[in-house]
């Protein structure tokens, strides 16, 4: 069996540019993490065994799903990347160009290795993932509909890295789609750039096999005046981290995230936040709701950074977590580190149950208990659904739906 | 086809404390019966005791339909076999809209929209508030109108009203009496109206009154008993010495 050390040397043989074989010392330098780490303390590292993940050489043969194609129905224009190796390309509209990048550099102009120093599963991104794909959007465009980025991971280790760019004063939406991963490891790098005045509504929807390991990471950049909508939604994945900094760069500048998690048996769910907010009349909100059944948990830390300079500021944070089970856990961390007087900031989070009143008065109708948790449930994400762009929320609400459904089916046989 | 609730010796406990103390009635489908007492009597212990509310313990006793106990049932299964409970403060249900809610409670999905719309306009409710989440940013008595519009598509055999006279505008008391009534008369609907005022029994005529004090029923009878009670006020019903 081909191990991940000898499939991973492979790659940097074949391909050694691109500050690859920089990354792949740097990862070695800082190895893995352990639990003793207090940002990877929820983790279950002892499971992961790196080494039995091979490296692909080349796209796996896969597919994508039903749900995969029910999404691409709804888009603009739809790019397949296969284990990070983009597929052709068809025709593009107008204002939008697609391509993939090989300098081993992030949007900031640093190289990989040096913006993600420290940060081991980054590090083995920029050594590992065939390059990056850029998605840019010229500044003044205004796309018509969705680029829907279909991930799809094959078995063993999966590297795919993404850079949206969305120009001066424009406008895109764009979903980021991820599933595939059995029995996997999956570490996608992703940063999403938005110039001046300029508007990016970003899905992330993870929807990967209940085998695989996710350890995902992702920062905004975000301008002057311009504006970064996200949605994280995080469905599948055996172990699912997911890290969403935002740094707001310029005057005025704004990111909405919302992250919607839902686990059941043994998964955990563990989403890192950062906000940094560099520049005056910057604002980031921050909504994060969770559900966790059976034996299942989730972790929430979220940090606001606030710099001295980046006055009236206004930072929300606020967390929100369904136990379904009495074997279910949840852990909510928000953090707040302001160096700024002339600030507006606030976090708030809860963790508890169904409310049993609410739930005795739907059954007291003559709802079942399971329908009852079903519908309280989803009217708990009601709000994370809401906020989703038009043209791509009906394959997802149903997806969630179903989700909602198998975990009040869960948490009935757990209650 | 006539249904009986009976409730036989019933006793139940809040928290510590025992508030029915062996309370019977038995009524049938078709009849309206009025649940009177003072405050603290029992009156809404009873009301949730019986839909299974979560807060009250049932120590002794039995209540059944037509013979079949419903004691040992969930809440769901109460309601399924007929009962039906309007709150004196019908809950919100923040994120369940009232049609989804009614589908899971086993309307016909095909028509329940439209059927929510016919019974609103019977309540004098606007049809849109019913596109909010349940009872969610309603008024008292818009909520009051909500759950007559669910008993309309429900048709429950019988309809526990609880307390729905107490902080209720006297159009709204009308129009939830007046669907009361129409119902005794097109399903047949067996109605107890817990109250402890008159002001309800005007609009929704009981064919029986009960009097209830200290978690017992004290005197069963006709309209002689809301005079008595006019006359001699709740004193003039003493409960017997156990």
């Amino acid at each position: 069996m081909t191990t991940f050390a000898d499939s991973a040397a492979a790659v940097l043989d074949a391909h050694p540019g691109g500050g690859r074989r920089e990354a792949w010392r740097a990862f070695e330098e800082v190895g893995l993490p352990s639990a003793s780490d207090e940002v990877w303390r929820y983790t279950p590292l002892g499971e992961l065994g790196l080494e039995r993940h091979a490296v692909a050489t080349g796209p796996s043969p896969a597919a994508p799903s039903d749900a995969a194609r029910r999404l691409a129905a709804g888009a603009g224009v739809v790019l397949t990347v296969v284990d990070g190796h983009l597929a052709p390309v068809g025709e593009l509209p107008e204002g939008l160009s697609v391509s993939a990048d090989d300098s081993g550099r992030s949007h900031t102009g640093q190289a990989l290795v040096e913006r993600y120093a420290n940060d081991a599963f980054s590090l083995l991104n920029a050594a590992l993932a065939p390059a990056t794909t850029v998605v840019r959007v010229e500044p003044g465009a205004v796309l018509a509909g969705p680029v829907v980025v279909l991930g799809l991971a094959g078995s063993g280790a999966s590297f795919a890295r993404l850079r949206v760019e969305v120009g001066r004063g424009a406008e895109a939406v764009v979903l980021e789609y991820l599933e595939g991963g059995r029995d996997g490891l999956v570490v996608p790098l992703s940063e999403y750039a938005v110039d001046a005045a300029g508007s990016l509504t970003l899905v992330t929807y993870q929807r990967l096999d209940e085998s695989a390991w996710q350890v995902a990471r992702t920062t905004g950049f975000v301008e002057r005046d311009a504006r970064l909508r996200q949605a994280v939604i995080g469905l599948g994945g055996h172990y699912d981290r997911s890290r969403n900094d935002a740094e707001l760069r310029g005057p005025g500048a704004a990111n909405e995230l919302r992250t919607t998690y839902l686990g059941r048996g043994d998964q955990v769910h563990d989403f890192r936040t950062h906000q940094l907010h560099l520049a005056p009349r910057t604002n980031s909100r921050l909504l994060s709701k969770g559900a966790v059944a059976e034996r299942s948990r989730s972790v929430y830390t979220g940090l606001i950074e606030i710099e001295k300079g980046a006055t009236r500021t206004d930072a929300r944070q606020t967390n929100h977590n369904l136990l379904l089970s009495p074997s279910a856990h949840a852990d909510s961390v928000p953090n707040l580190d302001i160096r700024e007087n002339d600030v507006l900031c606030a976090h708030a989070s809860s963790v508890g149950p169904l409310d049993a009143l609410q739930r005795w008065y739907l059954e007291s109708r003559g709802v079942e208990r399971v329908d009852a948790q079903r519908l309280m449930i989803q009217g708990f994400f009601y709000e994370m659904l809401e906020a989703l762009p038009a043209a791509l929320a009906a394959p997802i609400e149903a997806d969630v739906a179903a989700a909602v459904g198998e975990v009040a089916r869960a948490a009935q046989v757990g209650s | 086809m006539t249904s009986t609730l009976s409730i036989q010796g019933l006793r139940v406990a809040v928290g510590d404390r025992e508030v029915l103390k062996g309370f019977d009635l038995t009524m049938s489908t078709g009849e309206v019966h009025a649940l009177m007492g003072p405050n603290g009597s029992g009156k809404s212990t009873l009301a949730h005791a019986l839909t299974g509310h979560p807060g009250y313990r049932v120590l002794e006793g039995s209540v059944t339909i037509d013979g079949r106990e419903l004691l040992g049932l969930s809440a769901t299964e109460r309601a399924r076999a007929g009962l039906f409970l309007a709150l004196q403060q019908p809950l919100e249900v923040p994120g369940v809209r009232p049609l989804d809610m009614l589908v899971a409670a086993g309307a016909d999905p095909a028509t329940v929209g439209a059927r929510v719309r016919e019974e609103a306009s019977r309540v004098g409710l606007r049809p849109e508030l019913l596109e909010r989440f349940v009872n969610v940013d309603l008024s008292g008595g818009e909520r009051k109108r909500a759950e007559m519009v669910q008993l309309g598509v429900l048709r429950p055999r019988f309809c526990l009203l609880d307390e729905v006279d107490s902080g209720l505008d006297v159009d709204a008391l009308a129009a939830v009496a007046r669907r009361l009534s129409s119902a005794v008369g097109e399903w047949e609907c067996g109605v107890l109206a817990i109250t402890h005022f008159r002001r309800l029994l005007v609009e929704l005529v009981p064919t029986t009154i009960h009097v209830v004090r200290d978690g017992r029923v004290v005197a069963t009878g006709g309209p002689e008993i809301a005079e008595r009670l006019e006359r001699e006020g709740y004193d003039g019903f003493r409960a017997p010495r156990a």
